[in-house]
């Protein structure tokens, strides 16, 4: 009983040391990383991610002041694993300031000690989020005439984009899609949404640590957007 | 195809000059596909964004066009002998008449070629594409050709311009699509490649070859479709080809 609880004791303690190391890298970098980047997406392989790792990316961004992080579920495993995934993220936020967010979840939040804290809103999506919901927006504009005004034969991408905004939460356009091993793929992760996304490459054996992830924001920071210009 | 304009700057040369060494590269590129034996190949000349840029560009750009569309008609031969089908995906109505004629000229009089199929997105961008076939579909709907219920992932991927690529390589170092076949590359490999588009050689190519060859992922379940769908699909088609013809009328 004793042991267990030294055991215990001590886990918590060594967890403490390691997050807090890692947070205080990322906190290092923050500075020198300018570029905007308000969603982050990670193209999630459960077969080679662990929830570990994916609750390590959500606290690190959480650090870094990122407002959205997406996991785009591959292989179909992780939705199933959703609340498994809030418990782990629950389990390495001790300590570290700042709010969770997640959409049918309570908030984490955490001491800030007076310090403005970062709030992160954690989403799972998955292949049904992307074609399937733009087939449902088609359905609705051949039903209601409403939603099928436009100002020409055919709709501009802005006016498609409206009646689009309507059926999808208000989460902005992802900035940067993190995929690791040696295939860059979609896999059908929202399509109308990621015209101006960076795909980055987090590593080629599919590892996910505090260096790779600061290195992949660094190549995000240096590619520049002309907007067609 | 990116990076003419850095390559022009490299090379302090005229914008200009960059663009038409570009084009220079996509024969060669194209000679290297029909020998490799790829029956359809895609590429991205002029996004609706480009539009922006400053007019001398774009009209220098649209010059471009025109001359290597002309180009093109007087070695009509040539090209029939090849057998390759020019197809230009893009809003045309945003293009100088002029140009939107030679462009329905080219594609009416290749359209039976099949040994290769090339297809240049001009005035486009994916999000206008998917626009696009989702008019036809509503007002597919509106006729009564189809249903509701006959709207579905397959039907859209065939309402669009462009069919589903295996493989898209994007040079100049750029990580992203820019609004280029968004709903098409679902299961495609995406290769990006370091090389500035006018240095692209056989072996940037034959690289991107080989990591697809490699990597390349199972493909995506597919539905047939119903009587419906075929229909409007034919419909569609022949619309299409209808509008072609309609803009070399107007405009002679």
């Amino acid at each position: 009983m004793l042991s267990r609880l030294i055991r215990q004791v001590l886990f918590v303690l060594l967890h403490l040391v390691t997050v807090n190391n890692e947070v205080m890298t990322v906190l290092g970098h923050v500075p020198l990383i300018t570029k905007e980047l308000k969603h982050l997406v990670v193209l999630v392989d459960t077969d080679h991610h662990t929830l570990t790792d994916l609750a390590r990316v959500v606290i690190w961004s959480l650090v870094f002041g990122i407002s959205y992080v997406s996991f785009y579920d591959i292989t179909g495993k992780l939705q199933k694993d959703e609340e498994n995934l809030f418990v782990e993220v629950e389990k390495q936020k001790k300590g570290i300031p700042g709010c969770i967010k997640w959409s049918d979840k309570p908030n984490l939040n955490g001491y800030s000690n007076g310090i403005p804290a970062n709030t992160i809103s954690v989403n799972i999506l998955s292949y049904n989020d992307g074609r399937p919901k733009i087939i449902k927006c088609l359905q609705q504009i051949s039903q209601d005439k409403t939603l099928s005004i436009r100002s020409s034969d055919e709709f501009t991408s802005q006016e498609l984009d409206r009646t689009l905004k309507t059926i999808y939460p208000s989460i902005p356009d992802p900035n940067l899609v993190l995929y690791s091993g040696p295939l860059c793929c979609t896999h059908g992760l929202l399509p109308w949404h990621i015209r101006l996304t960076e795909f980055i490459q987090i590593s080629i054996d599919h590892s996910i640590n505090v260096n790779n992830y600061l290195g992949a924001l660094y190549k995000y920071n240096k590619c520049d957007l002309r907007f067609g210009k | 195809m990116d990076g003419n304009r850095r390559y022009a700057k490299k090379l302090s040369v005229k914008t200009s000059d960059g663009h038409s060494k570009g084009f220079d590269k996509l024969s060669e590129t194209l000679k290297w596909c029909l020998d490799l034996g790829i029956p359809e190949v895609t590429v991205y000349a002029f996004s609706i964004e480009n539009f922006k840029r400053s007019d001398e560009e774009v009209n220098a750009l649209m010059d471009l066009a025109r001359d290597k569309f002309q180009r093109l008609l007087d070695a009509m031969d040539q090209i029939n002998d090849w057998g390759v089908r020019i197809h230009v995906a893009g809003r045309m109505s945003l293009l100088p008449l002029d140009l939107c004629k030679m462009v329905s000229q080219a594609m009416l009089a290749t359209r039976h070629n099949n040994k290769l199929r090339l297809n240049i997105a001009y005035a486009y961008t994916g999000r206008d594409e998917i626009s696009r076939a989702a008019s036809q579909i509503a007002d597919g709907v509106n006729h009564e050709d189809i249903t509701t219920y006959d709207i579905n992932e397959e039907l859209v991927s065939q309402a669009l311009d462009l069919g589903p690529p295996e493989l898209l390589i994007r040079t100049s170092g750029e990580v992203r699509l820019s609004d280029f076949m968004l709903w098409q590359t679902a299961n495609t490999v995406l290769y990006f490649s370091d090389a500035l588009w006018p240095e692209f050689t056989v072996w940037n190519l034959l690289l991107a070859i080989i990591h697809f060859q490699r990597y390349a992922p199972p493909p995506l379940p597919q539905k047939d479709n119903n009587g419906n769908q075929d229909e409007f699909l034919q419909k569609l088609e022949e619309k299409r080809l209808q509008q072609l013809k309609n803009y070399i009328e107007c405009s002679s």
